[in-house]
């Protein structure tokens, strides 16, 4: 956190003592805390009241907390499963889209000629589709090669579907390593393959964890591929299962506001371990 | 489809050998990216029920659009979607803009600011979209706010009112892609010379002149292609109109994108639904030509 302002005041420290006396960013700042933590704030409360206190009131502030939202939680078959069910689909669509990504996103960063802008061109239009229009005909697809409610082809969807924002996420960093650094390398006989393993790869590595947080950050969250692929719901992962829970009549806010903040807690370690990288890579993908 | 045949093709200068590497990419967008929209072009145009799904598809012309344009629902969907882009792009760029002015100023809590909101932009769209359908239920906080300050004790149907529920769904995706709008915003800010915005300060002009006059010409061109990305962000978005209203009350909240969704796999009529997709597919390619080229003019100057 001490960076963020470290990276800030390197360009506006001239203005510093200044911008810090207004008031209405002051002002803005106070109704942003309140819109974004009040939501954040309730997830927690609401997770820890018991099913009767949220009959009689949902927007109570004092209230005797109390774990039984999380002991039923955790006594739910559905948690353990689901919970392993995200874990592999995401890190599985992790893992396919970042080896297919890479060498993708290296190959348009060097190559320049038509073929690179007009592929370029294409990867925009696919990261920008419908996610339904890709979801009806992919549904047939699958079941006509039996993958419907597999990981497998839950994964392959998945990859397929985030691969052409990472590697627009991923080239960038690739273009920005000066071509004479490779040349050098090249003289010396490295080949095509010890170019990219050898020379760009480590040096684009923040860019390759930036988007591998990016990629576990969506997957994780993806569930309308989850609840249409996936068949049964045992095999559900944890964000179709509480897609599936808000949509019911009746919902038992304190068991799926437990079952939000567990599912938060991987998304909040990767965010606590890339934030510095996520706060510079998204911005290089998108505008680039 | 481009890129395959001349990846494959005999290799010219080391140049285009390097373009191997992108092969594996490619074999896969073909046939879980493009293979995909063929058949969802062939779907459109064909009888594809639950029953006839994994069987041969009767042909039958251009009946699956001459029914989708004869339905009520294609016109109410279209408003809609209208609708929920102009107010999720008109709010996710002005809050993301303003956001970004809030929070660039060097100080920690501004950079706290910044952190919690990336976080809320990092947590699955389910938990945005329950906990807002929690906060804006009869008996949510919003609720319970307005009757404490006097407003109606019935409550406001903030998700069941059919002149209100687009507009609650539209809110609340505006603001989870405020915080990622702020980012992208932060960046061309902090790129703005720190010597342009102290020579304005030096001439008299105050913090409202600084921003009309330094900071809203300095992030044009960013705001430019971040406005694209927004329109076809709120145009595609799904996630939350399913957890908070499933489309309702009726079809009040159905955008286009959802619509098809709705014909394949609540009606169980894939062909209806292919082709409600293919007409929202046009929509999105037109934007992302405008987008294109936007990136290809960024890269020919680069």
């Amino acid at each position: 956190m001490t960076t963020a302002s470290g990276t800030a005041s390197g360009t506006a420290s001239g203005t510093a003592r200044r911008r810090r006396r207004e008031p209405v960013a002051f002002g803005v700042r106070l109704v942003l805390w309140a819109v974004y933590g009040l939501p954040l704030l309730w997830i927690v409360l609401t997770s820890l009241k018991s099913q009767g206190e949220v009959l009689t009131s949902q927007a109570s502030l004092f209230f005797t907390p109390t774990i039984a939202a999380y002991l039923e939680a955790f006594g739910d078959p559905a948690l353990a499963s689901s919970m392993r069910q995200s874990a592999i689909i995401s890190v599985g669509t992790t893992v396919v889209c970042l080896v297919l990504a890479t060498p993708a996103a290296y190959a348009l960063a060097r190559v320049k000629n038509a073929v690179v802008v007009g592929t370029l061109a294409l990867l925009v239009i696919l990261q920008m589709i419908p996610q339904t229009a890709n979801l009806i005909p992919l549904f047939w697809i699958l079941s006509q090669w039996g993958l419907l409610n597999t990981n497998l082809g839950l994964v392959l969807a998945d990859a397929t579907l985030f691969l052409p924002w990472a590697i627009l996420l991923l080239r960038p960093f690739f273009a920005a390593i000066p071509i004479s650094i490779e040349e050098a390398g090249r003289i010396d006989g490295a080949g095509t393959l010890r170019a990219f393993f050898g020379i760009a790869l480590p040096l684009a590595r923040n860019g390759v964890l930036t988007v591998t947080a990016i990629i576990f950050l969506v997957s994780w969250g993806e569930f309308l591929y989850g609840i249409t692929f996936m068949l049964t719901p045992s095999n559900y992962p944890m964000s179709a299962l509480i897609a599936v829970q808000a949509g019911a009549y009746g919902i038992d806010w304190p068991g799926m506001m437990a079952f939000a903040v567990i599912s938060a807690i991987p998304v909040f370690l990767v965010y606590v371990f890339s934030y510095r990288l996520l706060r510079t890579g998204l911005t290089m993908g998108a505008v680039k | 489809m481009i890129s395959l045949r001349t990846m494959t093709g005999p290799s010219r200068p080391s140049g285009d050998r390097r373009l191997a590497l992108a092969l594996p990419a490619a074999a896969i967008l073909v046939a879980l990216a493009l293979w995909p929209l063929v058949q969802l072009g062939s779907m459109s145009l064909h009888e594809v029920t639950a029953a006839t799904l994994n069987r041969d598809w009767l042909f039958i012309g251009l009946e699956n659009y001459t029914r989708l344009f004869a339905s009520p629902d294609f016109p109410r969907a279209v408003g809609n979607t209208l609708v929920f882009v102009a107010v999720v792009t008109l709010l996710g760029m002005v809050g993301g803009f303003a956001v970004a002015v809030a929070v660039s100023s060097p100080t920690r809590g501004a950079s706290y600011l910044l952190g919690m909101m990336v976080f809320v932009w990092a947590l699955p769209p389910v938990v945005n979209g329950s906990i807002w359908k929690f906060l804006l239920g009869d008996h949510g906080l919003l609720n319970e706010a307005i009757r404490a300050l006097g407003g109606s004790p019935a409550g406001i149907g903030f998700l069941y009112d059919p002149q209100l529920a687009l507009w609650s769904v539209a809110l609340v995706n505006s603001w989870a892609v405020i915080p990622f709008n702020a980012l992208i915003f932060r960046a061309a800010l902090l790129a703005i010379d720190s010597e342009v915005l102290e020579a304005a300060e030096m001439d008299g002009a105050g913090p409202w002149q600084r921003i009309r006059y330094v900071l809203i010409p300095h992030v044009r061109a960013t705001a430019t292609v971040l406005g694209i990305l927004t329109v076809v962000y709120a145009f595609r978005s799904f996630d939350f109109i399913y957890v908070m209203t499933a489309g309702g009350p009726g079809t009040a909240s159905t955008t286009l994108p959802y619509l098809a969704y709705v014909e394949a796999f609540l009606r169980l009529d894939y062909g209806q639904g292919a082709a409600t997709a293919l007409i929202a597919l046009a929509v999105v390619i037109v934007l992302a030509l405008f987008y294109a080229r936007d990136v290809r003019r960024s890269e020919e100057t680069s």
